[in-house]
């Protein structure tokens, strides 16, 4: 999933300042997963909102809505009525969705309120960890399914580097070396040899360093 | 503080704490009002009732909870501290004060620790002040 943090409610309150009319807009999947932008996030947000301002002696008006996706029009279009009766819209999706409420509403400011963090996974109930960069060239299987491009502090494709030490990466202690973890599971599998294979450099082209990228799918597309 | 102001504070309790403490002074007196909300675990205490409570003029917020190590859901209290923790950190954020947010470890039916609790943060929120939240509102 997509992981995101909010932001700091002074640093919303001086992007909605200008506002007076604001719909906070909630996104149901990713950012709600990792107690960033669900349903809870948005009232939370509403209410420190109108705290932070009433102390300034300003009101605003804030309607509250969560929506499944922001990133899919079939969702976004439910908020279409709310939109129309704000001035602004701060939405509490990844940086994804925030785009696309832009896109779907030209003529309304949309501004975002959280930081869009990382693909990752919820390791345990409040800790949420990198798994993922999307470089488009997954090689996976040669590392027993632990991804050194987004887990290793050097991203080696062809470690480990020696600076490991009791399992933890010279970079920071509290980083899990990326190559033990790909060791220790490719001798779980008795795959340790695959290792022995030189992996080649990867082509950066195909992920985010050649621009942005388009998925087309023809199949899907009338 | 000023005289004018009568202060008002919230309490969301566990059940567990005490249901029906005959001692506690539930309606405050002419200088405080006190609204004490029970709930079924003090874990049910979501961030936004406590933003909430604020909002509604609360001028100081305590959770009371059970002690650790004897929530009847195991960890309810630990997560209604952690919440806790996160809520005076917004509430710093905003400028209202994490100050004002209190939470307490309360054995079952103990009203002797209830009422110091109260009488402590009466006193802590009248050096305080009212809550700037709803300063201008009240002057108003």
């Amino acid at each position: 999933m997509i992981v995101g943090e909010q932001k700091k409610i002074a640093e919303i309150k001086e992007l909605v300042e200008p506002y007076r009319k604001i719909l906070i807009l909630g996104c149901g999947t990713c950012v709600k997963t990792c107690f960033a932008g669900g349903e809870d996030e948005v009232s939370t947000v509403a209410s420190a909102l109108r705290l932070a301002l009433s102390i300034e002696g300003k009101e605003i008006a804030v309607e509250e809505l969560t929506v499944e996706r922001q990133c899919e029009d079939e969702f976004i279009q439910e908020a279409a009525e709310a939109i129309a009766r704000s001035e602004v819209v701060l939405s509490i999706a990844c940086g994804a969705g925030v785009q696309d409420i832009a896109k779907s509403f030209p003529k309304v400011p949309v501004l975002p309120g959280v930081n869009t963090t990382f693909i990752g996974i919820l390791e345990k109930h409040g800790l949420f960890t990198e798994e993922c960069l999307g470089c488009c060239d997954c090689k996976l299987a040669l590392f027993g399914s632990v991804c050194p491009i987004a887990r290793c502090s050097k991203k080696l494709l062809n470690g480990p580097c020696g600076g490991s030490k009791d399992g933890t990466c010279e970079v920071d202690p509290a980083i899990d070396c990326a190559w033990q973890l790909i060791i220790d599971r490719l001798k779980e599998l008795g795959q340790l040899h695959t290792l022995k294979s030189y992996v080649e450099p990867k082509d950066w082209r195909r992920s985010n360093a050649g621009g942005p990228r388009k998925l087309v799918r023809q199949d899907h597309i009338i | 503080m000023n005289k004018q102001f009568k202060l008002k504070i919230t309490v969301f309790h566990c059940i567990n704490t005490f249901s029906d403490a005959g001692n506690v002074q539930r309606g405050g007196d002419e200088t405080t009002e006190i609204n004490f909300i029970a709930l079924p675990c003090s874990s049910m205490v979501k961030d936004v009732f406590l933003l909430r409570a604020f909002e509604a003029g609360a001028d100081a917020v305590i959770v009371m909870v059970c002690p650790e190590g004897a929530c009847r859901y195991v960890e309810g209290n630990l997560r209604a501290k952690r919440r806790v923790m996160w809520v005076q950190n917004v509430l710093d954020d905003i400028g209202l004060g994490g100050r004002r947010l209190t939470l307490f470890n309360v054995a079952p039916g103990d009203e002797k620790a209830i009422v110091k609790i109260i009488e402590e943060t009466r006193a802590d929120v009248a050096a305080l002040g009212p809550s700037p939240a709803h300063y201008v509102a009240r002057l108003a």
